[in-house]
């Protein structure tokens, strides 16, 4: 859900010609033009390369935490890619403060906030360190119109003792559906998540989220998805679920 | 702070009674918990373990709102009979030997398990909440603060934090009606977003369970803009 923005905000900065592309990597930036050597353009370069390097590392990649099952699962669905009708997503930690802020004043309307209340902000499913918390990434068909999650749940997500807690299933299922439902230049917001959990997830298994986008109508996007075992033969959860396009016009949910 | 980090939900889990399972308990007293199996299984839950930390008490990053609500409550418990639930790291810390009816349970809880809900241990960065139980009616109160750490939408929680906690009261309700553990179905329609001007006042949110049928919506008095969220899940043993 939350990543459909950043996805729709990247294009809206290309909209509306922003000021500075949103770099996919640290090795994209360039430092802000002030004259070399002044001591103000240390100080900013410095500022500029820390503050960039937090915020843009990509965290749909494979790290040591990741099983066998997820980086065999990545490599298999990269070689899909290739051909440009599978595309990995990427995924940050933390979004600029500009995104933020455009983010809220074109979409719902909110005065900007002062930064050092939003440096502190991380999105939900990124805020862990390597292995865990949620380890994922999801790949897109845009033909198609359906995602594949690859996650891996990791130890601070239990619930009962030894599996995946309730909760952690039904955000990482709300991630899935939310980027399934978006499209770029778009933000959607979750309405309504139904989900039915046939057997638990045992903690830090590897499993595999089908979703698609069943039907559109008007604003109303439904959107389904099911949670599956690596080799397919356990169907841990189902679910369904309805997200609203947010109108920039409306200001509103 | 953000502005979600000042907003406080207080969800009302309300279990229905089945025929033939309902205590009328005037008044809880743990130290005669024997005979009523919410009785029993409330002080087996709300034992005391002194080498685990509670989450459930406040600290320097509860807000006015927050630690009034908390306070109410905790008043509620003295003459209403109202249980604090303490909340630890793991589950484990509150089932003392449990067996899950489950073929592939793990063995060993390892140490660096963590319970999702108090997965951030920064202080009102992430899950700051207390649940308060109610035994004879079978309801709860949870009193939630969200924090930076829980960010989805730029300025508000993530639909799943909200999910996970919803989840985790809904459960502890259920296990502590003597009903049921695990989640079979779990249903939330998200109506309003926390609206902008919410910051630094608390609004109260309550759902209404009921083990069969559909949920239905109780309001208790606000101090704050209306938000509503209405959900319902079904448990089994």
């Amino acid at each position: 859900m939350l990543r459909s923005c950043t996805a729709g905000l990247r294009s809206l900065w290309a909209l509306r010609g922003g000021r500075e592309g949103v770099p996919r990597l640290s090795t994209d930036l360039q430092p802000a033009p002030v004259s070399p050597g002044s001591r103000a353009a240390k100080m900013d370069r410095k500022r500029l390369f820390s503050a960039e390097k937090v915020i843009h590392t990509d965290c749909a990649l494979p790290n040591p935490s990741w099983s066998k099952d997820l980086k065999l699962l990545f490599d298999q669905f990269m070689k899909k890619c290739e051909d440009g009708s599978w595309e990995r997503l990427p995924s940050y930690r933390h979004r600029s403060t500009q995104i933020s802020e455009d983010f809220k004043t074109y979409f719902l309307e909110q005065k900007p906030v002062k930064e050092g209340r939003l440096s502190q902000v991380r999105l939900f499913t990124r805020g862990f360190e390597d292995g865990l918390g949620f380890e994922y990434v999801i790949f897109k068909n845009n033909d198609e119109k359906r995602t594949v999650c690859l996650f891996q749940g990791g130890p601070y997500l239990q619930g009962i003792p030894g599996f995946l807690h309730g909760g952690a299933i039904a955000t990482i299922i709300d991630t899935a559906l939310g980027l399934c439902a978006t499209v770029p230049g778009e933000a959607v917001m979750t309405a309504n998540l139904n989900i039915n959990f046939k057997r638990p997830v045992p903690l830090c298994s590897v499993v595999v989220i089908n979703s698609q986008l069943d039907k559109l109508e008007g604003r109303k996007l439904f959107v389904s998805c099911n949670v599956q075992s690596v080799d397919e033969k356990t169907l841990y959860s189902e679910a369904t679920g309805l997200f609203i396009k947010l109108d920039p016009e409306k200001k509103s949910f | 702070m953000l502005r979600t980090g000042f907003q406080v939900a207080v969800i009302l889990g309300h279990h229905g009674a089945l025929p033939g399972l309902t205590h009328l308990l005037p008044r809880f007293n743990p130290a005669s918990a024997f005979g009523s199996s919410t009785e029993t299984l409330v002080s087996r839950f709300c034992r005391e373990m002194t080498e685990s930390k509670n989450y459930a008490l406040p600290n320097a990053s509860w807000g006015p709102d927050m630690l009034s609500l908390y306070h109410e409550f905790l008043e509620k418990t003295k003459t209403e009979g109202w249980v604090r639930l303490p909340s630890f790291g793991s589950n484990r810390d509150h089932i003392q030997g449990f067996k899950l009816p489950l073929e592939s349970s793990a063995n060993s809880d390892k140490s660096d398990w963590r319970l999702f809900t108090r997965c951030i241990e920064r202080e009102g960065q992430g899950y700051e909440y207390v649940i308060f139980f109610q035994p004879s009616e079978k309801k709860s109160i949870c009193l939630f603060q969200p924090g930076p750490y829980l960010e989805g939408v730029p300025g508000f929680a993530h639909g799943g934090s909200l999910a996970a906690l919803i989840d985790e009261t809904f459960s502890k309700t259920a296990y502590l009606s003597g009903e049921g553990l695990l989640t079979v179905n779990f249903n939330i329609r998200f109506k309003k977003h926390f609206p902008p001007d919410a910051a630094g006042r608390g609004f109260i949110s309550t759902l209404d369970t009921v083990p069969s049928g559909e949920p239905t919506n109780d309001h208790l008095p606000y101090r704050g803009p209306p938000a509503e969220q209405g959900g319902g899940a079904r448990s089994k043993r």
